[in-house]
């Protein structure tokens, strides 16, 4: 696809209809949002609130402690999922026996568990560290199990017959190297889910992090810092996902060469 | 000879058994572990929560016993069947509008222009966004009322719809375009009979994600934005710390969500049924 060499002029030609399309779209919006009875706030009012949440240490510490949720549930539910995965992948009682359930809670919104949630768990870092681990375990487990449980039986006896005889050996050389890309695309859907998690965990208990300012500032109509509040969020898992993405080709190259 | 060779074996194989009865064919079907072994664990679940559940500070847990009385409590008074109504009447609308806005959205954007690669980046970022936090911005720009939650439930699904059929239509099988091109097929033609039968599978996947995100738009609706509906059962007497009626709300949502999902998934094996019969790839 992108055997042709770079020219700078192509370059331009390619995203020539996007500037355009970006230059109007903010324009009308900052004209709109400078009116009187706007319901949005201008696109300069937003990126002063912006300027000024940074300046003033908020931001960057609600950012961070949102961060250390994410990433504390998304670690726990990657490990968990990658157990539970292979686990129910590979041993077809506990499959029979647990999948119909797992199926049903899976089904199960997330959003509906988090009162129960957090009434269980307190509101403290553990409550919201659950709602976190929740909403990514899923996700992971579900395409973890997929892709042990289709690993292609013809390599599984090649490798007998090369006598990988002991299960933690077959894992390991044969069936968890087969279902890296379910894997992958298990993190990658848990990672974006978990960003969705944390915000429902902190908007719901308006404690601490960037879901405390989105209610703070939400619960007192100041659109300007609301949405410079919001913003992160969606950049956040546009990232986290992009970054996932470019692991999972990686990580799935030496299938192609 | 070989017909002969035919007809021999036919006549050496036992006679046809008889059709098994239909209580033994259910019974065959429960001597499987398919059946059995999920059904015991079930069994020994439900036990083993209600042990636990009698145990624990009625304030935190509730045996299924008291649920399932919570239930039967909610349904008498009336409360569990107007809250379902009213969740459904949100969902079905906000569902509805999603599939009528995304399809001809999205196969304007899958036609090839400019327009849908310059739009794309924006959709994205609108389908990052956690339907939590603009809760604020709804409720200025709709109220806190029944139209918000129709909004935040079409928000969640219209762009699954539109992604999903852009993509189908963009994907449309080169030959057919090319035949209805040098038919010099009008545009609503080709619309109508080459690229929405084309784009169907996409777009039945489209739905079904956007479902699921249907349901949960209801529930963030109905918890974050205005109290009511089964959201609103699950908020209120998750605030008054009665986790009985809670879980019957919660289990009634999953099934709520599971039926609507497959009843979704009922549909794309009807209408994609033809697809997968004669396709080409």
């Amino acid at each position: 696809m992108r055997s042709e060499r770079f020219s700078p002029r192509a370059a331009l030609g390619r995203a020539a209809p996007h500037l355009a399309f970006a230059v109007v779209f903010f324009g009308a919006w900052e004209l709109y949002g400078r009116s009187d009875d706007a319901q949005l706030p201008a696109v300069s009012a937003v990126a002063t609130a912006m300027a000024d949440m940074t300046a003033d240490g908020s931001l960057p510490s609600a950012l961070g402690s949102s961060m250390q949720l994410l990433v504390i549930g998304f670690l726990s539910a990657a490990v968990a999922g990658f157990v539970g995965g292979v686990l129910l992948g590979r041993y077809r009682p506990l499959d029979r026996t647990l999948m119909p359930f797992l199926s049903a809670l899976y089904a199960v919104p997330t959003v509906a568990l988090v009162p129960l949630v957090l009434v269980w768990l307190g509101f403290g870092l553990s409550g919201r560290v659950t709602v976190v681990f929740l909403s990514c375990y899923f996700p992971i487990m579900m395409n973890v199990y997929a892709g042990v449980r289709d690993t292609p039986p013809e390599l599984i006896e090649v490798s007998r017959s090369f006598l990988v005889r002991s299960e933690f050996g077959l894992l390991r050389t044969v069936v968890i190297p087969a279902a890296v890309p379910f894997i992958m695309s298990g993190l990658r859907l848990g990672i974006g889910l978990g960003v969705v998690g944390m915000a429902v965990a902190e908007v719901y208990l308006r404690l601490g992090g960037i879901g405390a300012l989105i209610a703070a500032y939400g619960a007192t109509f100041r659109l300007d810092y609301l949405f410079a509040a919001i913003i992160p969020l969606p950049l956040l898992g546009l990232l986290l996902t992009k970054l996932f993405t470019l692991i999972e080709r990686r990580a799935d190259a030496w299938r192609a060469g | 000879m070989q017909t002969i060779a035919l007809t021999d074996q036919k006549t050496d194989r036992p006679p046809p058994r008889k059709p098994p009865g239909r209580v033994r064919r259910l019974w065959a079907r429960m001597c499987t572990p398919e059946f059995y072994s999920p059904a015991c664990f079930l069994l020994v679940f439900f036990i083993a929560w209600e042990i636990a559940g009698r145990r624990i500070d009625p304030l935190l847990f509730a045996p299924p016993s008291r649920v399932a009385e919570a239930f039967v409590d909610l349904a008498a008074s009336g409360e569990l069947v107007t809250a379902t109504l009213t969740t459904l009447n949100a969902l079905l609308a906000g569902f509805g509008l999603a599939v009528l806005i995304g399809l001809p959205f999205g196969v304007l954007l899958g036609q090839g222009s400019v327009f849908g690669r310059v739009l794309e980046p924006y959709i994205n970022a609108v389908y990052a966004t956690p339907r939590v936090v603009i809760v604020p911005l709804v409720i200025i720009w709709f109220g806190v009322d029944y139209s918000g939650r129709v909004f935040l439930v079409w928000l969640g699904s219209v762009i699954p719809v539109i992604i999903n059929t852009a993509y189908g239509v963009r994907n449309a099988r080169p030959d057919l375009l090319e035949v209805a091109r040098s038919f010099q097929t009008p545009r609503h033609q080709l619309i109508r009979h080459v690229l929405l039968p084309g784009a169907l599978p996409y777009i039945a996947a489209g739905l079904r994600i956007a479902a699921g995100r249907a349901v949960i738009g209801v529930l963030v609706a109905e918890i974050f934005l205005q109290n009511t509906g089964l959201g609103g059962v699950i908020q209120t007497n998750a605030a008054f710390f009665r986790t009985a009626p809670m879980l019957a709300a919660v289990m009634l949502v999953g099934l709520i969500g599971t039926l609507f999902i497959s009843s979704v998934n009922v549909l794309e094996k009807r209408v994609a049924g033809w697809k997968t019969a004669g396709r080409a790839e």
